[in-house]
């Protein structure tokens, strides 16, 4: 690492690339978080929510009035008077129907129609959510019910019921396909053509903390001021001025601690919305926090996609192009699901080389909890594609893992371009693979795996890899649009210390640490003497904030580029007060040395002082030791790994044991060890939950059966294995920024992981596994044992 | 996820608490531990009035022995339980199946009895207490106590014996016979639930040969139920798989379990009969079976 303007730069990676302690956990591991439900205002209000029973109904009638005069009942708002407050959509999430999609209609509390379990009807705000609950309990509402649309398969005929009446059916994109490469000729020279039906689960988020706000509508001076549990408070303010029709000056966003998301809090939700009309109605703070029933019923949820691929391979095992036809359960508002059918169709290829790709995507309205974002929202491309090479290696009697090195693109070995566009440069797949059958000693394994079937015990290996855009190798034609941009502020406080301004929402991420790590080494202070501030529409920069594992090269990049920036200014400045110039001046340690022992050093505190004074600075030198600098995102480039998991599976009960889990990954250079692995730990573990005990389950009527811990089911301590975890020497793409996301990855690949080594454990059952959910009543009947 | 309004009394002895039953009747809910009553209260399952909170009552949460009994207050903590040196050696089934109850914190609240008069179809130790022949000593101001073996409590779906006007207080395991070998095993979805199958098995052997033997199911039916004709068709016979293997047929014959999002009924009956094959296999090799004999044609389990 150098910099090219001075020829002095500080010891690199003095904290950047070193495991140091998160400056977040004093308050976090000790409870002094501050969570949007520790808010307490003087005359605080609470709501909740009437919620309709049913999948899909006509309401033809509410009643409020016996909980108007309930106790401690301030007000409720029924469908009709909130839409005279608020509009629903228009927000980040309202216009997410992706392109050429018309825009469903619909009220932010339910008018005419239910369209899922849950839907909110009515709104009480009350002196307490006791009260609040006890008066939801005397409303009345009659519904008629309709018929519920629990399935794509079911969206999908036009006989169904409209879910929207504007929209006339429930097929809210496509069918739409695009082709890459030649794919008839691809599958015309093929040997032969491997066959799938591969399927996702719904399943879900389940963040610690659910959704919740406080909004407080001042009417003296006509501000609003929010309190949010939120990926980015930029996009709340926006959407609340624009679904509240207030001006954006009027509304100033905070939050604090964040109790994870996992893409679930972008934007403002119906809920939210309706709970800042009510303050702004009332003229008092209005509290609603969701609970657990609400968050796992009608938060959202997400993953359910089901795939018909066809896989044109030659009788040695290249594959040679794909055809997918993939159908998206939107569920029933407006969410993330028609954005992601381009990811989907740009990743299916992966790291691997193949010549022809036909992808055609239809997205289905039905009545369940609306599409949301869920850490790695276009995993099925994953998913589908490292199960498919399991199965086309079955086919062909060969190891999966021949099968994957035979395939991955290789550098150095052009065309390094996946079939859909995206440069590969500088991936790391092949690395990866063949270090994970490395380490598991894949040989020795496969002997032990024999005598344990001898037995009666079945041991099975998987593997599986990935890449992730995070954020990709830059096009070189291409120029980032403002909105991809990351902006950032940095600025030399009186005191010597340095704050960073970031747009970034740290809901679990630790940006308070990584970002002060940059900014330490590369301005010159230590680590402690760097404040990282978030959270708040007064004081941060615009930007879309914490998602799609962009901080690392975005936020990372633009502290970087901004701390040497601000460097450069400061050095500026005391370079006039020690008379030298500021080429042979550096910082180390919150000082201002000269190579030359023989200049006298200042420190940063003289230099903001003599700034802020300016009497002892010539005319027309720039004292604002502030910059803000706007970050392209440099040369970008890929996250990727291959995970590897050893399973045991108890053939007579279905119980899956995860004997060893292991993962070989490249995020770039590391700016903390200890952050990366967290985040790699922690979406390993949700990828265990998805396959063997997490799903939102429906009934026929549209019934939600998962709305409890006790029906929906979170992998515990018990149920995570030690994960094993090594990193690779990344390919530096960038000349100084080469940190890449690794937020999503884990959860990206550890499902098909998990799911072939299952199906190798089970092989001499002639398992064929296409489902993504494995619980262990399930696997009984794949192995036969019991009937399905 | 809210409780609606109820009072709230903590009495400071049994009398107290008995006359505020008493005089609330079926309005009146006992609070031991709530690790199952306060969820029902939030989530407005349960709307009783009066909750009367037991957990300030001296000398119910005693743990003795008396003629070899193992004699506990009905207020004895799960955690206590499971430490106690005394319950592991008068009472090793009552031991082993305590770590499958939720989790050390839910232990740490959760009562004895409080779990045993919920009564819920899936909770362990209401198994435990059938295949034990538990004594249940049941309370009222009125009445004063009497004594229920484990078989009359358990009356069906949360469902006891116990009248509304009734504390359970006391419980008590009698004495293992010399040759007794016990096993606790359970299927969840994970460590710490319900169980989908659970099952508390003792077997005595004397002679080589199965003397007596217990079997009590827990998730299969409303309540927990003794698999009597496996028990019966166990007694006189050798401690091999192929006995315990139709021991776990008869154990499930005429059985419907429930039903539900973790496992079918068939599931539950499939799980059933394994568990009992290797619940018995391990009972019986801790009451002194032959190691090898007991596991010989054991191979691929197809």
């Amino acid at each position: 690492m150098s910099d090219s303007k001075s020829g002095v730069f500080p010891v690199a990676g003095r904290f950047t690339g070193s495991p140091v302690r998160r400056s977040e956990d004093p308050r976090l591991l000790t409870g002094r978080g501050m969570y949007v439900d520790d808010i307490r205002l003087p005359g605080m209000l609470h709501a909740a929510f009437v919620r309709s029973p049913m999948a899909h109904a006509v309401v033809l009638r509410v009643d409020t009035k016996a909980a108007r005069s309930a106790p401690g009942v301030r007000a409720v708002f029924d469908g009709q008077e909130m839409a005279q407050l608020a509009k629903a959509g228009g927000g980040p999430l309202g216009d997410m129907g992706g392109e050429g999609v018309e825009s469903p209609i619909f009220t932010v509390l339910a008018t005419d129609r239910v369209r899922m379990m849950g839907d909110p009807v009515a709104l009480v705000v009350a002196d307490s959510r006791y009260l609040a609950e006890d008066a939801c309990e005397l409303i009345q509402v009659e519904y008629q019910e309709l018929p519920a649309v629990t399935s794509a398969e079911q969206a999908l005929d036009p006989r169904s019921t409209p879910i929207f009446a504007n929209l006339g059916s429930n097929v809210l994109q496509g069918p739409t396909t695009e082709r890459f490469g030649d794919v008839e000729a691809v599958f015309a020279s093929a040997d032969r053509v491997v066959t799938a039906s591969l399927t996702q689960h719904r399943h879900q988020n389940v963040p610690m903390e659910g959704r919740g706000i406080v909004a407080s509508f001042d009417p003296a001076t006509g501000e609003l001021r929010v309190n949010a549990s939120t990926q980015g408070v930029h996009g709340v303010r926006e959407a609340l001025a624009a679904q509240l029709d207030i001006p954006l000056e009027k509304v100033h966003v905070r939050a604090g601690d964040i109790g994870g998301s996992f893409g679930l809090k972008f934007g403002v939700s119906r809920e939210e919305v309706a709970v800042a009309a009510a303050s702004l109605k009332l003229g008092l703070p209005v509290r609603w926090i969701e609970d657990r029933n609400e968050n796992l019923t009608v938060s959202g949820q997400a993953r359910e996609e089901s795939f018909e691929v066809e896989a044109a391979i030659t009788k040695d095992g290249d594959i040679l192009g794909l055809k997918v036809k993939m159908v998206i359960d939107a569920g029933a508002y407006p969410g993330v699901a028609p954005m992601l059918v381009g990811t989907i169709r740009q990743m299916i290829p992966g790291p691997y080389r193949m010549e022809a790709l036909s992808f055609t995507a239809t997205v289905a309205i039905t009545n369940k909890a609306s599409y949301v974002a869920y850490r790695g929202p276009w995993a099925s491309e994953t998913w589908v594609r490292e199960r498919l090479i399991d199965l086309i290696s079955a086919e062909l009697g060969r190891d999966p893992m021949q099968i994957r090195l035979r395939n991955v693109a290789v550098r150095g070995e052009p065309p390094l371009r996946m079939v859909t566009g995206p440069s590969l440069a500088g991936i790391t797949a092949q690395e990866s693979l063949q270090r994970a059958a490395a380490l598991i000693d894949l040989d020795s394994f496969r002997e032990r795996q024999e005598l344990a079937r001898q037995e009666g015990r079945y041991l099975g290996v998987g593997f599986g890899t990935f890449i992730e855009p995070a954020p990709g190798p830059r096009d070189p034609d291409e120029t980032p649009s403002e909105e991809e941009m990351e902006q950032l502020r940095m600025r030399l406080e009186l005191d010597g210390t340095v704050t960073v301004f970031t747009s970034q929402m740290p809901h679990g991420q630790s940006h308070q640490t990584t970002l002060a790590q940059v900014a330490a080494d590369h301005f010159g202070i230590p680590f402690s003497q760097v404040k990282v501030v978030v959270g708040d529409t007064d004081m941060v920069p615009m930007g879309f904030g914490t998602g799609g594992s962009r901080s690392a090269t975005m936020a990372g990049g633009a502290t970087l580029h901004a701390a040497r920036a601000l460097r450069a200014k400061v050095l500026e400045v005391a370079a006039q007060l020690i008379d030298t110039g500021p080429e042979t001046l550096n910082i180390i340690g919150g000082m201002v040395a000269a190579e030359k022992a023989s200049t006298r050093s200042i420190t940063l505190v003289e230099v903001a002082a003599a700034a802020a004074a300016g009497d002892r600075l010539p005319p027309g030198i720039d004292r604002e030791l502030e910059v803000n600098f706007a970050f392209d995102g440099g040369a970008g480039g890929w996250s990727g790994g291959t995970h590897c998991a050893v399973v045991e599976v108890d053939v007579e009960t279905g119980l899956v044991r995860v004997e060893r889990y292991l993962v070989v990954e490249d995020c770039g250079e590391m700016i903390n060890p200890a952050i990366v692995e967290g985040q790699v730990r922690g979406g390993v573990a949700q990828g265990i939950g998805a396959v063997l005990l997490e799903r939102s389950a429906y009934g026929e009527d549209g019934q939600f059966l998962s709305g409890s811990l006790m029906d929906y089911l979170l992998p515990t301590a018990t149920d995570v294995p030690q994960i094993e975890i090594e990193h690779l020497e990344t390919v530096r793409l960038d000349a100084d920024v080469n940190f890449r996301g690794v937020g999503e990855g884990g959860m990206i690949v550890a499902p098909p992981t998990l799911g072939n080594a299952i199906a190798d454990a089970l092989a001499p059952f002639g398992v064929r596994i296409t489902e993504q959910h494995l619980p262990p009543a399930r696997l009984l009947e794949l192995i036969g044992t019991m009937d399905a | 996820m809210k409780p609606p309004a109820f009072a709230y009394r903590a009495p400071e002895s049994l009398q107290e608490a008995l006359s505020l039953l008493a005089d609330h009747g079926d309005e009146a809910k006992v609070l031991a531990g709530g690790q199952s009553l306060i969820p029902l209260l939030s989530l407005r399952l349960a709307r009783p009035t009066v909750l009367v909170d037991l957990a300030r009552i001296p000398g119910m949460a005693s743990i003795s022995e008396s003629d070899g009994w193992l004699v506990m207050g009905s207020m004895v903590r799960e955690g206590h339980a499971e430490r106690a040196p005394l319950v592991g050696r008068l009472a090793p089934l009552l031991s082993a199946a305590l770590p499958f109850i939720g989790h050390p914190a839910i232990r740490s609240r959760g009562t004895v009895g409080g779990s045993l008069a919920h009564a819920d179809p899936a909770a362990e130790l209401p198994a435990v207490a059938l295949a034990t022949d538990a004594q249940l000593v049941a309370t009222s101001a009125a009445r004063g106590k009497r004594t229920l073996p484990a078989a009359d409590f358990f009356r069906g779906f949360f469902e006891t014996a116990l009248e509304t006007d009734e504390i359970l207080t006391e419980i008590r395991l009698p004495p293992l016979s010399e040759g007794t070998g016990v096993c606790f095993q359970e299927v969840a979805r994970r460590h710490g639930d319900f169980a989908m199958v659970g099952l508390a098995a003792s077997v005595r052997l004397a002679n080589g040969t199965i003397a007596d033997a217990h079997l009590a199911l827990t998730g299969v039916a409303p309540q927990p139920i003794r698999a009597s004709e496996a028990e019966l068709a166990l007694i006189g016979a050798s401690p091999t798989k192929a006995v315990f293997e139709e021991a776990g047929q008869l154990a499930t014959r005429g059985l419907t379990p429930p039903s539900d999002l973790h496992g079918s009924s068939g599931y539950r009956t499939v799980v059933a009969q394994v568990l009992v094959r290797r619940a018995l296999r391990v009972a019986a090799l801790k009451a002194g079976a032959d190691y090898e004999e007991l596991d010989s044609g054991r191979g691929d389990l197809r």
